[in-house]
């Protein structure tokens, strides 16, 4: 509408009734390629509609034309960001079917490339988040550290993104060697540096008067759009898939799960959710430390899965705390070749179905940091 | 005082320029002018744009620009080059001619009144501090007006942003001049040199607390007027693509970042003139080289001292913005009219008792 009337100059006038703006697939506020129609009185966000399905890859359907062999590496691409979380959701549900036995080992290794994934998809966030307040030096700080953690992922697998590394029944190979210790290395150098992005962009008063009361997830919505993961802790809800249902190992594992709660003051807005992630850096950077400490010898694999791998007919549902939140894989064998069908419930959607509400009553000026804020994995919302 | 402040502004350059005495003002006056812009803007534009990109790179972890020439320093040429040689494809319109004539106006109109030494300067009036002040406020138009001619949303916002954010930072920025003018008695650049020293005790900023107060405030204010990092609502790349200059490439971009790089350079002189000192050199030497006659060695160091001040400013004001985030525009504006403004009124009457009580002080 604004565009419209710039083009012809002789209808100019001052306006003052509401503007529609449509933003997207791909513009600077959208943290991934989607759409936004907004309506704006000045610049102040009156209502949005959202529109998403512009990064579709058919991703479910894919599993079904492919052999079981392939199935982990397309899981990989569920989210570039956290390619291990789709890989281990996928393995442990056909593991289930299969009944095969994951060894100690292989389970800790899994353990340990999740925590790293979870704080190398953390630190991105951050790095996200510092880039949409305009703080580049917080941006370069960042993503410099998070280099040394995707330099494990390559040691390990060769690849800094999509590793690849999970199969079914254990991992792809044993650990490098040496990598053990440079988990250990990684964990020390982060434990310090979280410190450095406190005193850097946490507690910075311009940062705060960006984020603090902006785009609130009241803890009463939390449940009515399903959220889950950081941005529901962040609202008071203390879900965490780790603790209430452990998997591949968690339940020997100490640590905490961060909470914001009503006492603390500024309960799920954008500076909490930005808090919570820097605090499960610290705990994951815990895991990490506990699990490489531990790790026994023995298998890393039940042994490889060629392509004439065929779990028996069956069908079976499993759970994984990704970095965004409650990642569910749903699988279903006919005791053919290929999978019957495999569904993901991803994070991301319920996030979406909220922006609407969220971004109600926010200036423009907040649009990109609070859809930052919300951590959209377009990727496995679209598949 | 020396032997050539009796005369005109024109007999001074004349001598410095070394034209015979038949020379008329006019051809004196545009000399003066291409010297100041070519050999004083645009090298300031060069230097502060290669310690900004060079000294960020090294906050950030950064290696910087480290390619074109010795440590990268011809960076900013090899930029502008690369600008200047971009084709246009946009249709040239009128709205675009209107806020390039703003802008060049801007521009230029204040390179006569840039006050750069004492003998180098070209209009020294009753009003000279109070020109370049308008001419940001011209400037913040134009831009303002670049942003809508583009004929899109971001151009449209930031066009908005930038001229609320310049309404916001005028008022305090004038009450904050008017403290250091009752300071210096007068609004001339010799009137600020005047009561000033070359030791840091006897600029205006540390005569009284009230003027370190109207220091403060006035560059703060200067900030939100021109829009400079963090307070760079109007350009926030984020949301708006960049805002007012979301649409421009080439020549228009260089034309632009020039525009934006003068009004940054002539407030920090600015804020030098009024309470850093201006170009009065330290340990007495200005006296001593104007005791010599060495007009030549006086305007030079005198130029050198300056700049140097002027981009210690700049260099810190940059710095400061590396490590902010960008604010709101409406906490800006919220800023500059509730927190500048009451602090730039309290500095004024604070500096007007301050004053009122030095002339009884000399009275008695």
């Amino acid at each position: 509408m604004i565009h419209e009337h710039l083009q012809e100059p002789e209808k100019e006038r001052l306006r003052t009734d509401l503007a529609s703006w449509e933003i997207g697939p791909y513009h600077g506020a959208l943290p991934a390629p989607m759409q936004l129609q907004l309506t704006l009185d000045g610049e102040v966000i009156v209502s949005a509609r959202v529109e998403t399905g512009f990064l579709h890859r058919g991703l479910e359907k894919t599993f079904e034309l492919h052999l079981w062999q392939s199935a982990p590496a397309y899981a990989d691409h569920l989210d570039p960001e956290g390619s291990v979380f789709g890989e281990l959701a996928l393995c442990m549900a056909v593991e289930e079917i299969a009944r095969i036995d994951v060894p100690e080992r292989a389970k800790r290794i899994r353990v340990i490339l999740s925590e790293l994934t979870r704080v190398t998809a953390h630190m991105g966030y951050v790095a996200r988040i510092a880039r949409s307040v305009g703080s580049d030096t917080m941006v370069h700080y960042v993503l410099r550290d998070r280099e040394k953690v995707l330099d494990l992922f390559e040691l390990l697998s060769g690849a800094r993104f999509s590793v690849n590394f999970l199969r079914f029944g254990g991992v792809q190979a044993d650990v490098t060697e040496g990598f053990i210790e440079r988990v250990l290395e990684v964990c020390d150098l982060i434990r310090f540096r979280l410190k450095e992005y406190n005193d850097l962009l946490t507690f910075n008063h311009a940062f705060l008067k960006r984020t603090v009361g902006v785009g609130i997830i009241p803890h009463g919505r939390v449940h009515h759009y399903g959220i889950t993961g950081p941005n529901a802790r962040a609202s008071g809800h203390s879900l965490d898939v780790r603790k209430v249902a452990p998997y591949s190992g968690y339940g020997r594992v100490d640590f905490e799960i961060p909470m914001v709660t009503p006492e603390y003051g500024n309960e799920g807005d954008i500076h909490a959710r930005f808090l919570i992630r820097l605090r499960e850096i610290a705990q994951s950077v815990e895991i990490l430390r506990q699990e490489a400490e531990a790790i026994p010898k023995g298998d890393f694999s039940v042994g490889p899965i060629d392509k004439d791998f065929v779990p028996p007919a069956g069908e079976a549902y499993s759970r994984v705390e990704s970095s965004r939140g409650l990642l569910g894989c749903h699988v279903v064998s006919d005791g053919g070749r290929s999978p019957r069908r495999i569904q993901f419930r991803p994070p991301t959607f319920s996030l979406l179905a909220a922006i609407p509400e969220l971004v109600r009553g926010v200036r423009i000026e907040d649009l990109p940091v609070l859809l930052m804020s919300l951590d959209l994995g377009i990727a496995e919302a679209d598949r | 005082m020396n032997e050539l402040s009796g005369l005109s502004w024109s007999a001074a350059w004349r001598v410095a320029l070394g034209l015979p005495e038949a020379a008329p003002q006019w051809l004196i006056a545009t000399i003066g002018l291409i010297c100041i812009y070519g050999l004083v803007i645009l090298p300031s534009g060069w230097m502060v744009a290669y310690l900004d990109r060079k000294l960020s790179a090294d906050f950030q972890a950064r290696v910087g620009p480290n390619r074109a020439g010795p440590a990268g320093f011809f960076q900013p040429l090899a930029d502008l080059l690369k600008l200047l040689q971009k084709e246009t494809v946009q249709e040239w319109s009128w709205r675009e001619g209107f806020w390039l004539g703003v802008h060049t106006m801007a521009l230029y109109s204040t390179v006569a009144v840039l006050p750069l030494g004492s003998l180098a300067l070209l209009v020294d009036t009753d009003m000279s501090a109070f020109l370049p002040f308008w001419a940001t406020l011209v400037l913040a138009l134009g831009t303002m007006l670049m942003g809508f001619s583009q004929g899109s949303a971001p151009g449209w916002f930031g066009g908005v942003r930038v001229a609320a954010q310049a309404l916001a930072g005028a008022f305090p920025a004038l009450v904050a001049l008017l403290s250091a003018g009752l300071q210096a008695g007068g609004f001339r650049w010799s009137a600020f040199a005047a009561i000033q020293g070359g030791s840091p005790l006897h600029w205006t900023a540390f005569a009284n607390p009230f003027q370190f107060l109207a220091m403060v405030v006035f560059i703060i204010s200067g900030l939100v007027l021109l829009g400079i990092p963090p307070l760079d609502a109007g350009l926030s790349i984020p949301d708006l693509h960049g805002g007012v200059a979301s649409s421009l490439y080439g020549r228009r971009l260089s034309l632009f970042q020039l525009g934006r790089f003068y009004g940054f350079f002539l407030w920090s002189v600015i804020t030098v003139v009024l309470f850093l000192g201006g170009w009065i050199l330290p340990a007495g030497l200005s006296v001593s080289l104007q005791e010599g006659g060495d007009w030549k060695w006086l305007q030079l160091l005198e130029l050198v001292w300056l700049l140097a001040k002027t981009y210690s400013l700049m260099v810190i004001l940059v710095w400061v913005a590396r490590v902010n985030p960008r604010s709101r525009v409406d906490q800006i504006t919220d800023f500059a009219w509730k927190v500048l403004s009451p602090f730039s009124l309290f500095a004024l009457i604070g500096a007007a008792l301050c004053a009122g009580w030095n002339v009884w002080r000399a009275g008695v």
